[in-house]
């Protein structure tokens, strides 16, 4: 790989590498390890003693008591269902549009493509005001439609998916147009198979931040029997600022953590184990140098 | 990249073409079936359903809206300007922007540098790659309202780990979220550990494609690291540094649930970015003003992400 000359200059550098990214490492993992780790102690001991850690005292009282005082339960229903439809059409619409930009000439192109990119622009917050009159006219107003389907066709995953698929060569379709291939076929046959990396890239990231999402749910869903897991969260955050009559702080405190430890995890796993793909898919959708 | 160089088909084209392939398409345009030129809309067609209905819209009803005295019920008045006028004379409009502005300087060029550091180091070494690349991306996949919490309770003033930590070694404890010096601070500190692992990943797939070899040259002529790092890495890295400095940008600019979530906008409004107090006209019913601001934002954001959209185009 390095010719001769090069390599010996290399050695000495590494072990510096190595230590300046184990310590960001530490860095980045800690607080999530931290929060899991101490979502298992007793509340009082949070606060007393953030920093200690004993395997003696464990509990899941914080658990239980984040179980009764928020509905998280349904809040993983809502995220469920809402993640299931939403990404489904998604993962299907963006993709498809992605190609109609990437591998045709159409007029009109450069216009609904210039769409794209205002929609990447807009900041989801301009959007909240009319969005949830349009949501009261429709009559919209805490149901799931009104959280799938504005932004169901993500203008990010368009954009990203355009610079996957301009990567498959033009060859490859017009090889299957020759053989008789209908136009929807060719996107299904050749395209979706040969941009399989970018695509699990795509349903990792999709799945993110549907589950994630936040600004959008937190209005359109303000009853509590549609609020999304992250809505639901949040009310328990807003409760540690001492909104709740005679809760106290180290108990909300407990609770919190406990929150945000059964939130995280479910990502965690999907991620450890999808890393791969997700990894590969982000590289893979990135602008090219 | 792993498409392009997996397909067989790459090489079919490699064989003489008989006339340049910019011309092709435009020879057979007038002998193409119908469904082919249709096809493309038919695509594109829910994206543009979609925009229609939720972007669209909404954007013309609130320019509408920006011109009233609307508060959500009752009769709305035609108020021209006023709204604007109020909101470029106000505090707190200004102040908002402000405080947008102080975070994006507090996280962006932080983040590029590190960024690209780190995707340096990531690249050159072999051994633990892998699972660094998964510590990296640890904090991205975490959901924001969970790390807000955490943030919430580490850096609590009286009970928190991170001050628990500075005690350990005998310094005094800070008040990270109630001071308005330390709250821009903690806030970008979050939005940094959430995010620069994404960007990351953006630079190595930028660094993934430089061609090996112009190390190699560099090396022989003597160039030192620091000099390949300047002089080749950094400016074939453009496209990538540029792209994520227009997303980042987009992103600080519209940072709204972390300082809902962690600090309420506050202390006073040290912490009350340009989105958040945006949804405090939301809250306070106060629709033209709001639906005014919008806009606003809408303008400063565009003007910002085209102004660097420029800078790469003039360096093309």
């Amino acid at each position: 790989m390095t010719t001769l000359g090069v390599r010996p200059r290399r050695t000495r550098p590494l072990l510096g590498s190595h230590a300046f990214l184990l310590v960001l490492t530490v860095a980045l993992l800690a607080p999530v390890v931290w929060a899991i780790l101490s979502s298992f102690k007793p509340a009082g001991e949070i606060i007393r003693d953030p920093l200690g850690f004993d395997p003696a005292t464990l509990t899941l009282a914080n658990f239980r008591g984040m179980f009764q005082d928020v509905p998280i339960g349904s809040g993983f229903i809502n995220t469920g269902l809402v993640l299931v439809a939403k990404g489904a059409i998604t993962m299907f619409c963006a993709p498809l549009a992605a190609y109609a930009f990437a591998k045709y000439r159409f007029a009109g192109r450069n216009l609904i493509f210039g769409a794209v990119l205002l929609t990447l622009m807009l900041p989801t917050i301009v959007l909240v005001i009319p969005l949830l009159l349009e949501m009261k006219e429709l009559g919209w107003v805490n149901t799931y439609q009104a959280l799938i389907l504005p932004g169901s066709v993500d203008a990010f995953a368009i954009f990203w998916m355009r610079q996957v698929i301009a990567a498959v060569p033009d060859e490859l379709l017009d090889a299957a147009r020759v053989d008789g291939c209908g136009e929807f076929g060719i996107f299904w046959r050749v395209v979706v198979p040969a941009i399989r990396p970018g695509l699990a890239g795509l349903g990792v990231l999709t799945i993110m931040n549907i589950y994630n999402d936040f600004v959008w749910p937190v209005v359109a869903a303000s009853s509590s029997r549609m609020a999304t897991l992250q809505v639901v969260l949040s009310t328990l955050a807003q409760n540690i600022s001492g909104n709740r009559v005679g809760a106290d702080y180290a108990t909300v405190t407990g609770e919190l953590l406990a929150a945000a430890s059964v939130a995280l995890v479910p990502l965690l796993i999907l991620f450890i184990v999808l890393q791969k793909h997700f990894i590969n898919g982000i590289l893979a959708g990135s602008v090219k140098g | 990249m792993t498409t392009r160089s997996a397909s067989p088909a790459a090489k079919v084209y490699r064989e003489p073409a008989v006339e340049p392939r910019s011309r092709a398409p435009r020879r057979r345009r007038h002998t193409l079936p119908w469904r082919r030129l249709l096809a493309p809309y038919v695509f594109v067609l829910p994206f543009v359903l979609v925009f229609l209905a939720f972007s669209v819209y909404p954007l013309f009803f609130t320019l509408r809206l920006s011109f009233t005295d609307w508060h959500g019920s009752g009769a709305a008045h035609w108020i021209g300007f006023d709204n604007y006028r109020y909101l470029l004379t106000s505090n707190g409009f200004w102040a908002s922007l402000g405080n947008s502005g102080v975070l994006w300087l507090l996280i962006v060029p932080a983040q590029l540098v590190l960024a690209v550091l780190v995707a340096v180091l990531l690249n050159a070494i072999k051994r633990l790659r892998g699972f660094y690349r998964v510590a990296f991306v640890v904090p991205f996949v975490t959901p924001l309202v969970a790390v807000a919490q955490i943030w919430i309770v580490l850096f609590d003033q009286d009970n928190g780990a991170v001050n628990a930590m500075l005690g350990a070694v005998g310094l005094p404890p800070v008040g990270w979220l109630v001071t308005s010096g330390w709250a821009k601070p903690t806030l970008a500190l979050l939005f940094l550990w959430k995010t620069t692992g994404f960007v990351v990943l953006i630079v190595l797939s930028g660094l993934q494609q430089i061609d090996r070899g112009l190390y190699e040259a560099a090396a022989l002529d003597g160039a030192g690291r620091t000099r390949q790092l300047w002089s080749i890495t950094v400016p074939l890295l453009r496209r990538s540094l540029m792209f994520s400095l227009v997303l980042q940008t987009l992103a600080v600019f519209q940072m709204f649930a972390e300082p809902y979530v962690v600090t309420k906008g506050g202390p006073y409004t040290s912490t009350t970015t340009a989105g958040l107090y945006l949804y405090n006209h939301i809250t306070r019913a106060d629709l033209g003003t709001g639906a005014a601001n919008s806009f606003l934002l809408v303008i400063v954001v565009m003007a910002v992400s085209l102004l660097f959209v420029r800078l790469l185009r003039a360096e093309d």
